[in-house]
């Protein structure tokens, strides 16, 4: 089975809040409400590095743990939601993730009325049937459903965002990873000079070991 | 020498001066960024190695908050740590002693009352009737009794519930319950913490300790002996709920409670569960604490629950309980402790 992951790069985030702005557009998500967010560390310096950030999808969730209610569940991809029904809006979900994942259509009101919790659902929707009126209202789309990316990393201009099976992006970032900041021979290889496809190295590496 | 003995010599060397040069490298390199700020070590790092962002990360995991657009309290910080701390807390320690603690000083308090049953008056009721506690009193008591008891059946429900309760009743009508029962102990709150502060002051001078107190510490309140021992307005066991139960864990527990209740004066994670631990331990203390005080005014004393209904009390009741208060009132005096 799949397990679903998030994965920024941070070479590539050039801060451009496109993943933000697609992920409110896609789920039409209310005023103050932002499922995901661009942290920019070491801003205006060398050495510049932003990321994108959002619900990571924990396998051992702090949200999950610390519900009163028990509302969040576990896909089988591995994609943590919840049931909004039974979300009593206590804000612990908030106070345990490390990743300031959870959002508050109220925000911190006054006597704790912060209303339903709302957070990224890998675009998987909820609990209530998918594609319904009712899933969208609550949860926005479910592009999981329909066989599409989530928003954000299909967005992503300079592909620093990726979302999918966590073997198949972290191939793809240690593929890039293996090539990053190369230049003139380094970048293209011998191998390629000699008539050897140029992917073929580090496969072979890696078979070798 | 020989030629064997002399390369097995340089052999031993080479590899020693290797190991040493392998337990000294990680110690320097560990040294040095001490003494710079991390912005300045990932600018020179990608200098030296390009690709390296170990001085980034470093900087992420330290609670920071650095630059996002957006607008919200904390949306800086990308990582932060205490979150992990507080869920291992309350999961673990604060749910798990916490919740033995509430039930084995009930069976313990039931088990007193099976042994011991009620205590009662030595002499016969003389039928004369004299005013224990006014109405204003009255009214601050069942305020912050009805609240707490409230607040307390909520807050058990929000800790303990979905370990107790939700196997009961299932899990959605345990959540339409809890959305129910949140707001109530939101709301109902602040009224406690007002109703406490005015409790702590129309009683304070009752309880302020007095040399009488010790006759009570040293029969231990005649509560195994079945003794009757003077006492002012208030004995020490009440004296001690009233400073330990009502006034510092009261306060602690509704100042706490009033962070988390108004989270809209910019508190920050780190507050809210700092708060949230405070709240919860001082709420089973409390609580705990309580279940004695609802035991000696209802079903452990014959009297005590009808002083706080009707505010007044038999003179045979008031002379075998609060002996000295008794003779004050008699004599003309108000009842509250002279000089």
């Amino acid at each position: 089975m799949a397990r679903m992951k998030f994965l920024c790069d941070a070479e590539r985030c050039i801060e451009c809040n496109g993943c933000v702005t697609a992920c409110k557009n896609e789920h039409e998500l209310p005023w103050g409400v932002n499922r995901r967010r661009v942290v920019t560390i070491n801003d205006g310096v060398p050495g510049e590095k932003s990321i994108s950030v959002s619900c990571m999808h924990c396998s051992d969730a702090p949200c999950m743990a610390v519900c009163p209610t028990d509302c969040f569940y576990k896909t089988e991809e591995g994609v943590v939601l919840h049931n909004k029904d039974a979300c009593i809006g206590c804000g612990y979900c908030f106070f345990a993730c490390p990743f300031g994942a959870p959002q508050f259509p109220n925000g911190p009101a006054a006597f704790g009325t912060r209303g339903k919790m709302d957070k990224c659902t890998f675009c998987a929707g909820g609990p209530e049937e998918n594609g319904s009126k009712a899933e969208y209202e609550k949860y926005g789309s479910n592009r999981i459903s329909e066989g599409k990316l989530p928003a954000c990393a299909e967005m992503c201009a300079t592909k620093a965002l990726l979302a999918g099976d966590a073997p198949v992006i972290s191939d793809i970032f240690r593929d890039r990873a293996l090539r990053r900041g190369k230049a003139g021979d380094a970048a293209w290889g011998w191998t390629t000079a000699y008539g050897k496809p140029e992917q073929a190295a580090p496969v072979a590496k890696e078979g070798a070991k | 020498m020989t030629t064997s003995n002399f390369a097995s010599l340089l052999g031993r060397w080479l590899i020693a001066i290797c190991l040493m040069l392998a337990w000294s490298l990680p110690l320097r390199a560990a040294d040095a960024p001490a003494t710079q700020t991390s912005s300045q070590t990932q600018a020179e790092r990608q200098q030296t190695q390009p690709g390296n962002n170990a001085p980034m990360w470093r900087e992420v995991r330290q609670d920071k908050a650095h630059f996002t657009n957006n607008p919200g309290n904390e949306a800086g910080v990308l990582i932060q740590s205490g979150g992990d701390a507080w869920r291992h807390l309350r999961n673990g320690s604060v749910t798990h002693y916490g919740g033995w603690l509430v039930v084995l000083v009930a069976a313990a308090i039931l088990i007193f009352y099976m042994i011991k049953g009620p205590l009662t008056n030595h002499d016969p009721l003389t039928g004369k009737l004299i005013q224990r506690f006014p109405r204003y009193e009255r009214v601050v008591h069942w305020i912050t009794a009805g609240t707490f008891i409230v607040l307390a059946l909520t807050g058990l429900a929000i800790l303990f519930g979905k370990h107790v309760l939700m196997p009961v009743i299932g899990h959605s009508m345990f959540g339409y319950l809890m959305v129910l029962g949140k707001n109530v102990h939101n709301f109902i709150g602040p009224l406690f913490a007002f109703s406490t502060l005015a409790m702590i002051l129309i009683w304070a001078r009752d309880n302020v300790w007095q040399n009488i107190d010790a006759l009570w510490i040293s029969k231990a309140g005649g509560l195994l002996s079945g003794e009757h021992v003077p006492s002012g307005r208030f004995n020490f066991g009440e004296k001690t709920w009233f400073w330990f139960g009502v006034t510092i864990l009261g306060l602690t527990v509704a100042v706490s409670g009033l962070i988390l209740d108004f989270p809209n004066f910019g508190q920050g994670r780190a507050d809210m569960q700092l708060a949230s631990l405070v709240h919860a331990i001082a709420a089973i203390a409390m609580l705990v604490l309580a279940f004695g005080h609802i035991y000696m005014g209802t079903i452990g004393v014959h009297g005590a629950m009808d002083s706080m209904k009707t505010g007044y009390v038999d003179e045979t009741w008031a002379r075998e309980h609060h002996e000295e208060w008794y003779k004050d009132v008699k004599a003309g005096k108000s009842g509250h402790p002279q000089g």
